[in-house]
């Protein structure tokens, strides 16, 4: 019989929430109190999240975020800059136990089997894509995906961005580049190195659509069959505490 | 001072630091990965009140006698960091 995951599907929510959910599945994951789960969600308003070593002041232009309504926020996980486009971006998450059967303990395999799943995903759509060793997802030799993991007590959570349609420009405004450096040229230079999901097709690709290819691609990399659910109570409640951290002044400027 | 470094085939680690005699403040930063992440603090702690010249065994010492995973950098470019901030000026 096919194992069954549960699926947290599209939740549209502000990056305080978002993170605190992914926080919450893992530590509820940690007490067995919840399923294995992949949630694929965006983020409203957009958002710039930087990895948890990184400086915000270098890596985020904050006068952008002011100006755009752009929110920023510090993962739980390392790795780079990361800006979740409302209009184009398509963030997923896992959570499950590295005892998993198709889990490697090792943690650079296991983000090559997670990454395998986006890229079945990708690959429904049409898009060649390949895993770029430690954590990118690339297509015609450019970035479409990033994706960071961490560990808690034997517990893996890793997410990772999906571009579908993002405003590459707007990226690189908040991102850290001043705005006297974009001209043209750089920009040229910026797209070279990203592409996103319509970019590489050449055609309009909806959230559905895009959605349906990355749960097809969840579960026949797994073998399982991803079940709609919702959180749990235990989980919303921890939703709320992680809140309050993920939106603390001290959190979010720690470095 | 302040310092970037992009670690070849790796990840960018940065710091700040204030030396006076010995190291007496030290912040890293980076897009690297480290597990447990917490333990970034743990490092910045073992960096914090050391000369230069003790940095190399004591960043690896702390490594060696832990169960951190690194990514993305090894332990000798948190050194290296370091030391092209103390270059600096």
């Amino acid at each position: 019989m096919t194992e069954k995951w549960r699926l947290i599907d599209m939740r549209i929510e502000n990056a305080p929430t978002q993170m605190a959910i992914d926080e919450a599945i893992a530590m509820a994951r940690l007490k067995h109190d919840t399923p294995n789960t992949i949630r694929v969600y965006r983020w409203q308003p957009s958002a710039v999240s930087i990895g948890y070593f990184q400086s915000i002041k270098k890596e985020v232009n904050l006068e952008a975020c002011e100006e755009y309504g752009v929110d920023v926020i510090r993962r739980i996980t390392g790795g780079g800059a990361v800006y979740h486009d409302y209009g184009g971006e398509i963030t997923y998450s896992l959570v499950a136990p590295e005892s998993h059967p198709k889990m490697p303990r090792d943690i650079l395999e296991s983000y090559k089997e997670i990454c395998g799943a986006i890229i079945n995903g990708l690959g429904n759509l049409g898009v060649e894509a390949e895993f770029v060793p430690v954590n990118d997802i690339g297509a015609g030799g450019k970035k479409i995906s990033g994706n960071a993991q961490t560990r808690r007590h034997g517990v893996v959570l890793q997410h990772g961005t999906v571009l579908v349609d993002s405003d590459i420009k707007r990226m690189f405004e908040v991102l850290r580049v001043s705005k006297a450096k974009i001209s043209d040229k750089l920009i040229a230079a910026v797209e070279e190195r990203v592409t996103n999901i319509r970019r590489y097709l050449d055609r309009e690709v909806s959230f559905n659509e895009a959605r349906n290819a990355l749960v097809k691609g969840f579960e026949d990399s797994f073998d399982i069959e991803l079940e709609p659910g919702q959180l749990t109570t235990e989980e919303e409640e921890l939703v709320k505490e992680l809140h309050a951290k993920y939106s603390s002044h001290d959190w979010v400027y720690q470095r | 001072m302040k310092a970037e470094y992009k670690v070849p085939g790796g990840k960018l680690l940065a710091c700040e630091v204030e030396y006076d005699q010995a190291i007496t403040g030290i912040k890293i930063f980076g897009d690297f990965f480290m597990h447990p992440e917490p333990a970034i603090v743990d490092l910045e702690q073992v960096i914090h009140g050391k000369k230069r010249e003790e940095l190399p065994k004591a960043v690896s010492g702390f490594f060696e006698n832990s169960d951190i995973i690194l990514f993305g950098a090894a332990p000798l470019d948190f050194v290296k960091v370091i030391e092209m901030a103390l270059d600096s000026e």
